[in-house]
């Protein structure tokens, strides 16, 4: 008897078990129900807004370049020196862009930026009936979310056209087959956006620095006036586009906040550039990408010094040239009169080190240049990479200004404001004199010069050439001249002949496939 | 839940503390002496007209010694009268006073070994003991045998018979038992009854039949079980003597199961499947269950002379009771325990030596030719750019002259770094075997050490572990046991992943104009060549010797059970069983890896614990009436893991001293100290019957509910069920006549089993949190992870299998084969969605893969006279792959590995899994088509590549198996072992940079004598072009892939077993050297450039079979190994 009591309490205590043995509590992820109770939790879903989707393609870098760089490569003007190493740099000098060999590079690109957007999105619906902010709290951080959605789709529409446009968080499995939105509509909810942040955001109108790198109303009205250029151009050609991008420009200009970097004492090692290069903080800079070596470092300055020159004491096992000027781009500088071009400003070609000098020959850009990190620390850039300048922001008012109100005084000082302190030996008057009596046209390609010219390191050159339909062609025998040609029909530098589907990218094959709504774009299929 | 942990602990406290009292009560009857527990005994009464001899056998027991005698000599010797015996007064007085009683002394023969004679013999007088003689003959052919051991149970006296097959031997008593064995056969008893003359036949081993199998949650008898469940005994595993790994002594033994050793590291992963692959995201490793406790990581750490057997359940009727995490099959390893064939104390001590060398070397470059590379390089570089005149690069060698050039140019060194940075690798293992067995209680200890080099300078991994087994039957209701195991091991790791600048690579790479120091004594650095640029690569010797990779862990893994005998046919069962793993790694690169500049000395360190537990209780149904045979299980289970790890990494150390000892030293925290933790439940019930009439007609129904803590709210319990036939043809009637088939049996199974391994909380939506730069400080962030899935449940494979046993010509051939047809299908996918969500991929069942293929396995046994017997195992496994169907739109899926061209592999409908993706290279543009080539914007030499990828290989083998022979003469036995693969290819990963791109690193020759040149152009290898100059032209392409079968003569080993009758002399049981040579040779195709033709850089992802960026050369070993029983 004695063991079948054993055994029954011994089954007893094993077999007994309890409801909740299987629900699984994790402890170190919040589920998503919580989110809505802590606005910690929001905050941070805002915060990493800041190093996602587009501003993560200025830093997503390596072999084959930041994805941003990737304009420069469509343009012909730029080359990777490490492009065999990834795909993507040859693809775009051979124009043999195609869904499915560009799947994984576009994929990514593409639902980065989606994944700001649903991160923004579930900002967006949680901040309002938030407990625990102030109402000028909220208003900040809505206006900060606003703007990354904006910036996202900003880019998604000029990258790919029409674009499905999703405004609310996903929660479900259901209805995720989303079709294109026509990009007329996206940029409505771009400028919308952009519109709400300037106007009821309450951010502070300060340079970006300044306000500890949080986005600002400067930082949104530069957007959105780079928006409205953008609209106002092709496909779109909207009606009344360049007036408002005058206006976003001038909410900027006007907000007295900024000024342009001046030249120190010596022209040449303490010019605005140099200054810009070893400096984070100053007037000009409105927006763009926070490092910092020890939390998070900036590459670039490991991926502008060519592979086959290896100065004593480098602390990169390997370098390259990531984004190389090729010579014709500097054709389109006066080689005399242009601080810009010359030796060490925006670029360079050599490099010295305790008393020996390193010849490249050939350009690398020197803005992201940082002598204490290839010689000293090693992979742990600091400086900042600027993603909107005043300087730009005045070329847009200028060219805005031309197309919607005419070649008026005011335009001409915002261009003479920018080429005035490149040509540190010209006069303004002489600088002035030399835009006035232009024609609307010809106003606006001297606009376009000037931004080829001060912005190569700002990645504007393919969307210029996207929204302009016009590509640049410099001149050997006059450098400083650039001739404008129909892009569709025009060879790049790499003798490849563009195509009028060139000026879309290919939407990613991964994407058409798990979307049976979307449609590739033409020229693609 | 809190409450349930504690239940199975204090179940089993109450367990053992009632057995305690009921093992206590039960201490009386009819035992004569009661206990052999000599402390505890000082007086003892002996009762008037007890014999002599019983109470000489209880004192046989108590010192644990022997006494020798004529039996005649004690005849009739009672006891007169009551007699007290003073057993505290040591073996010697007490005999000097009991035997002077009956006229008798003692005389020591041996240790522990006593005669007894006549007081009155002469003092150095033989003892007369008994003498036994005999013949052994075979059972089924009558031929004497030679050779085979004759024991005396009980004692270490025995010999072995002649070449007639004779024996004799001197037995202390004619009321002993003799034990004769030999190979192949099984193992007899024969008590002596009086007899002097004895003539034993000995039954060949049974093949197949009376064996018994390891099921899951019992035993079963071979003919009864329907399923299909391949076995290895201890023997087969320990051929194979310098196997550290049991998973690689596993290898070829079992059809249906591939072992992919991926590298010749001593701890190598090794990637078990079997039957083919059946999952893409949800894990493919098969379960690992060993003495009935889970264990989800560490087998490879085990110490395989602790293994009894191997058996691995295939089909669904075998896999079902292990329901959800059956899937992928089920391997059951079984540990030894104390008990021992004579009763006795056995010890035993294994050790071997062996010595391990570069099985290959790849035909990297020496100076000469890296030189002539370099130079043609700069030659070549104007065609690849337009340099204005006068500044077309210059091979200029000035800066080197002197340091690494002498005067005319010519290097000054020419380094092999293959071969400084191997090694002759030498390895040793030992074991300490201690079993103890006994009727009422068996004790089993076993001590392992192994000390195991790699071939690539210091990398070893050394284990210490000690084994404990103690089984007790206290009543004939009651077993209970335990079993505990402490393994720790210490390793220093070569990295075997991904395409870091590691050794595996820079002993193919490195520059051979370097030496390994400079004359100065400091290591060479890639930067001491000035006239280039090299890419910046670690020293590969430095790496090696320098650098730590540290990888320690202590596992504690046991169980206790107590089973209780309820009625004769019913036993309850309960278990528990524990997994505890400590791991830590700690990592220090010094401060001047990579050169002086720009290395600062790094450090990290990452310690985790995984803790696991499980309950089992079952009862176990047996009744065999000879007509009808019934077994049948049911039981429950609770089992929990739960995992916790914490690390952080600093760098900038002020010198080499401190490494991981020290890391407050550095000055700077990389990176930001993490920790992690997650833990899964599950909970089930399980039942099997299995049924046989008239040892003809079988069949068994199997079943599991699991219920796991991974799955969705709405899906927590799965149902698995398989049933399963068989029908041994050969014993009908209608079979009588045919005497060629001695067996033939058919089995048919069908069933269903889960798959549950995939991450924790993939079926809930969270929020994780970390850290962003902003403001110029950290600043915390928050991310939703993953879409919620409430409906997230099993994967599930049906499976069919249809087998086939047969034994032929008086078992000289047996066979057994299998058809299987497997279908997973709700695959736990990452199924792609539409990204516009914000998520690229949701978990989800969705999908279908199958696998269709045979096993055979098939034995000769093509010689078998007295001293002669050889038999041949052929083994093979055909499996086709395809994938049925993917995510909501079939879509292809790219799984990576994503390195240069984007994912090296894809997933597509129709297609196998683990195929390769990649642009077919047609060629290299000739000079005819340099307009074209323009076109293109490519120059003559370089590669023509096709406009799309598309699908260019496959990782996994359509046919894999081995071919072994087995020879037995006299007392030498003679193994060689050969496996093969077919069906397959290889991406070489490495020619990227060993051959598509020069200049930049050292590669292999073929970039120097199989370039193209206006003279060479119908080559695919592209003209040599300065990367650091004039870039690089590679993309992942045809020309990477080859074809990967191949044939490697695995193992060969020799071994020679002395006579017992000699050996006995010297108190051993066993003797037995053995010789082998693993790895000793690799057949494979010709264009194939690397080191081995299988291998994987990229582990843990299931589609990279065979695609790899250099490996971790295999070595050859060659072991020495002696077996010694006392």
């Amino acid at each position: 008897m004695k063991k079948f009591i054993l055994v029954f309490i011994v089954g007893f205590l094993t077999l007994n078990s309890c409801d909740n043995f299987l629900t699984e509590a994790p402890k170190d992820e919040i589920s998503t129900n919580q989110l809505l109770d802590s606005p910690e939790t929001v905050t941070g879903l805002v915060n990493g807004l800041y190093r996602e989707g587009r501003a993560a393609d200025f830093y997503d870098s390596g072999f084959g370049g930041a994805n941003v760089m990737f304009g420069g490569f469509m343009s012909g003007f730029f080359d990777n020196e490490a492009k065999g190493e990834r795909i993507q740099g040859q693809v775009a000098q051979d124009l043999t862009l195609d869904p499915e060999i560009l799947n994984q590079f576009f994929d990514g690109w593409w639902s980065g930026h989606y994944e700001a957007i649903s991160h923004a999105n579930l900002a967006l619906q949680a901040i309002p009936d938030m407990e625990g902010f102030s109402e000028n709290e909220k208003n900040r951080l809505l206006a900060e979310a606003r703007f990354f959605r904006a910036l996202n789709y900003f880019n998604l529409v000029t990258s790919f056209g029409d674009v499905p446009l999703i405004t609310e968080p996903v929660e479900g499995l259901d209805g995720l087959e989303v079709s294109r939105t026509s990009s007329a509509e996206v940029y409505n909810q771009i400028v919308a956006d952009l519109d709400w942040a300037v106007n009821n955001g309450g951010l502070a109108d300060a340079p970006f620095p300044d306000n500890n790198f949080r986005i600002t109303r400067g930082a949104a009205a530069a957007l959105l006036a780079d928006v409205h250029l953008s609209r106002a151009g092709y496909p779109l050609q909207s009606q009344g586009s360049y007036a408002d991008a005058a206006d976003a420009a001038r909410t900027v200009i006007n907000s007295g906040q900024y000024g342009l970097v001046e030249h120190g004492s010596d022209p040449m090692t303490m010019s605005a550039y140099n200054k810009m290069r070893t400096s984070d903080v100053d007037d000009e800079f409105i927006y763009g990408i926070e490092y910092d070596g020890n939390i998070a470092s900036n590459d670039f300055p490991g991926q502008i010094i060519p592979g086959d020159v290896r100065p004593a004491g480098i602390t990169f096992g390997r370098t390259f040239n990531v984004y190389r000027p090729i010579e014709e781009y500097t054709w389109i500088y006066d080689p005399n009169d242009d601080l810009r071009v010359q030796e060490k400003q925006l670029f360079y070609s050599s490099l010295e080190r305790d008393g020996t000098v390193y010849e490249f020959n050939e350009w690398a850009p020197y803005m992201w240049y940082e002598e204490d990190v290839a010689f000293e620390s090693g992979n742990s850039g600091d400086r900042d990479l600027r993603v909107y300048r005043y300087s730009e922001v005045l070329l847009i008012a200028a060219e805005a200004i031309a197309r919607s109100e005419g070649v008026t005084n005011e335009a001409i000082s915002y261009l003479a404001d920018v080429r005035e302190r490149a040509y540190w030996q010209t006069d303004r008057s002489t600088i002035i004199a030399n835009l006035s009596g232009l024609s609307e046209q010809e106003f606006v390609e001297e606009v376009w010069k000037e931004r080829l010219r001060e912005l190569p390191l700002n990645f504007k050159i393919w969307t210029d050439i996207q929204r302009t339909r016009q590509y640049p062609v410099p001149s050997e025998n006059n450098p400083g001249e650039v001739n404008f040609v129909d892009v569709v029909g025009a060879s790049n530098n790499w003798g490849q002949t563009y195509q009028e589907h060139h000026l879309l990218y290919p939407i990613p094959d991964d994407e058409i496939q798990t979307n049976p709504a979307l449609e590739q774009n033409p020229g693609y299929n | 839940m809190e409450h349930y942990k504690y239940a199975g602990i204090v179940s089993l406290m109450i367990l053992l503390f009632s057995v305690t009292l009921v093992a206590g009560a039960q201490e009386s009857g009819d035992v004569y002496v009661s206990s052999t527990d000599i402390n505890s005994k000082t007086i003892e009464t002996v009762e008037k007209g007890t014999s002599l001899q019983k109470v000489l056998s209880t004192i046989e027991n108590t010192y644990d010694v022997k006494f020798f005698y004529k039996s005649e000599l004690l005849e009739g010797k009672t006891f007169a009268e009551n007699r007290v015996i003073l057993f505290q007064n040591g073996l010697f007085n007490l005999l000097d006073d009991l035997l002077s009683d009956f006229g008798f002394r003692y005389k020591v023969l041996t240790h522990r070994t006593l005669g007894i004679l006549p007081k009155d013999s002469a003092p150095n007088q033989e003892i007369n003991l008994e003498t036994v003689n005999g013949t052994v003959t075979d059972a089924s052919s009558g031929d004497p045998m030679p050779g085979v051991n004759v024991l005396v149970k009980g004692t270490t006296s025995g010999t072995s018979t002649d070449a007639q097959g004779n024996f004799e031997l001197s037995v202390p008593s004619l009321q002993d038992t003799l034990i004769f064995s030999f190979i192949g056969y099984e193992t007899g008893q024969m008590p002596i009854n009086g007899r002097t003359n004895l003539d034993v036949t000995m039954q060949p081993q049974a093949i197949e039949g009376e064996e018994l199998v390891v099921t899951g949650y019992g035993i079963q008898k071979k003919s009864d079980v329907t399923g299909s469940i391949g076995m290895v005994s201890s023997e087969d595993l320990g051929e194979q003597q310098s196997a550290f790994n049991a998973l690689q002594g596993l290898r070829g033994k079992v059809a249906g199961v591939n072992i992919f050793t991926n590298s010749g590291a001593p701890t190598g992963s090794n990637r078990v499947v079997i039957r083919g692959t059946g999952s893409i995201n949800a894990g493919t490793e098969p379960l690992y269950v060993v003495d009935g406790v889970a264990m989800e990581d560490g087998i490879q750490y085990m110490n395989p002379n602790n293994i009894e057997s191997i058996e691995v359940l295939k089909d669904a009727s075998a896999t079902a009771i292990y329901g959800s995490r059956g899937a992928n099959g089920v391997i059951l390893v079984t540990t030894k325990r104390g008990d021992t064939p004579s009763e006795d104390v056995a010890v035993s001590y294994n050790g071997s030596f062996s010595v391990g060398r570069l099985a290959s070397k790849m035909d990297a470059m020496n100076a000469e030719e890296f030189m002539e590379v370099q130079r043609r390089g700069f030659e070549n570089a104007t065609l690849f750019e337009d340099y204005p005149p006068g500044q077309e690069p210059v091979f200029d060698l000035s800066d080197d002259i002197g340091t690494l050039f002498d005067e005319q140019g010519n290097p000054l060194y020419d380094t092999d770094w293959q071969e400084e940075v191997t090694r002759t690798a030498l390895s040793h293992d030992h074991q300490l075997g201690i079993q103890s067995g006994g009727e009422k209680s068996s004790f089993g200890g076993f001590l392992n050490y192994t000390n195991n080099e790699g071939v690539i300078l210091n990398n070893y991994m050394k284990r210490a572990s000690a084994r404990i087994v103690y089984d007790a039957s206290p009543t004939d209701w009651l077993t209970l046991g335990t079993n505990l195991r402490v393994n720790r091991t210490w390793e220093n790791s070569v990295e075997e992943g991904g395409g870091g600048q590691v050794v595996r690579r820079t002993m193919v790479e490195f520059a051979p104009i370097l030496p390994v120091k400079m004359p100065d004594g400091d290591w060479s650095h890639f930067n001491d060549v000035k006239f280039t640029s090299l890419e910046g690569q670690p020293n590969p010797v430095q790496r090696a010797m320098e650098e730590d990779r540290l990888r320690d862990r202590v596992q504690l893994f046991g169980n206790a059970y107590a089973a209780f005998q309820i009625t004769d046919n019913l036993e309850f069962r309960t278990q528990f069983g524990v997994d505890n793993t400590n791991f830590e790694s700690r990592d220090y690169q010094p401060t001047d890896l990579e050169s002086p500049e720009s290395s600062v000395g790094s450090a990290g360190m990452n310690n985790s614990e995984t803790t696991y537990w499980q309950n089992e209780n079952y009862l176990t149904y047996l009744q065999d009436t000879g007509k009808h045979r019934i077994n049948a299980v049911l039981g429950a289970s609770w089992q929990e893991r739960s995992y916790r790890s914490n690390g952080f990494g600093v760098r900038i150390f002020p010198n080499d001293f401190y490494r991981t000892n020290n890391v407050d030293a550095a000055t700077e925290v990389s990176g930001f100290p993490n920790s992690d933790t997650w833990d899964w439940s599950m909970n089930s019930y399980f039942a099997r019957g299995s049924y046989t009439f008239d040892n003809t007609y079988s069949a068994t129904l199997t079943s599991r509910i699991d219920g796991s803590s991974r799955f969705g709210e709405n899906n927590k319990y799965g149902f698995f069920p398989s049933i399963g036939v068989g029908w041994t043809v050969s014993n009908e009637e209608f079979m009588s006549d045919m005497d060629a088939i001695n067996r033939l049996k058919l089995r048919a199974s069908w069933g269903r089993t889960g798959n549950t391994e995939i991450g924790t909380y993939q079926s809930l939506s969270t929020i994780s949190s970390g850290s962003v730069l902003l403001g110029g400080a950290r600043q915390n962030t928050s991310a939703p992870q993953r879409l919620a899935n409430p409906d997230l449940e099993w994967e599930k494979t049906t499976q069919y299998n249809i087998g086939l046993e047969i034994d032929l010509f008086n078992q000289v051939v047996s066979l057994e084969a299998d058809y299987y047809d497997k279908l997973t299908d709700d695959l736990l996918l990452q199924r792609p969605i539409p990204s516009t969500s914000g998520f690229d991929v949701v978990m989800d069942n969705i999908g279908s893969v199958s696998n269709r293929g045979v096993d055979f396995m098939m034995t000769t046994r093509n010689i078998q006279t007295n001293d002669f017997f050889w038999s041949t195992t052929l083994n093979f496994n055909y499996n086709k792959n395809t994938v049925e169907s993917l995510g909501a739109e079939d879509e292809d899926i790219f799984p990576g590995p994503n390195w240069v061209s984007g994912s090296q592999t894809i997933l597509r409908v129709g297609e196998p899994i683990g195929n390769f993706y990649g642009f077919e290279r047609l060629g290299t543009w000739g000079t005819d088509e340099a307009a074209e080539a323009a076109a293109a914007g490519r120059i003559p030499g370089e590669a023509k590549r096709s406009s799309d990828r598309k699908i260019i290989g496959n990782g996994l083998p359509e046919w894999t198996g081995s071919f072994s022979n087995k020879v037995n003469v006299g007392n030498f036995d003679f193994t060689a072992d050969i496996q093969f693969v077919y069906g397959n290819e290889i991406m070489q990963q490495f020619l990227h940079t060993a051959e598509d791109r020069q200049a930049l690193t050292n590669g292999i020759a073929t970039q120097l004598y199989e370039a193209w040149t206006p003279d060479n152009q119908d080559t695919p290898i592209q003209r040599i072009r300065h990367q650091p100059l004039s870039g690089q032209n590679t993309q992942a392409d045809s020309h990477w892939i080859v074809d990967g079968s191949y044939i490697r003569g695995n193992l060969f080993s020799l071994g020679y077993s002395f006579d017992q009758g000699k050996i006995s002399e010297y108190g051993l049981q066993r003797l037995r050297v053995t010789a082998s040579l693993q790895n000793a040779f690799v057949i494979h195709h010709p264009d194939f450039k690397g080191h081995d033709p299988e291998g994987s850089s990229w582990q843990g992802n299931p589609n990279t079979q065979n695609i790899f960026f250099y490996q971790y050369p295999k070595p050859r070993t060659f072991t020495l190994g002696v077996n010694i029983q006392f």
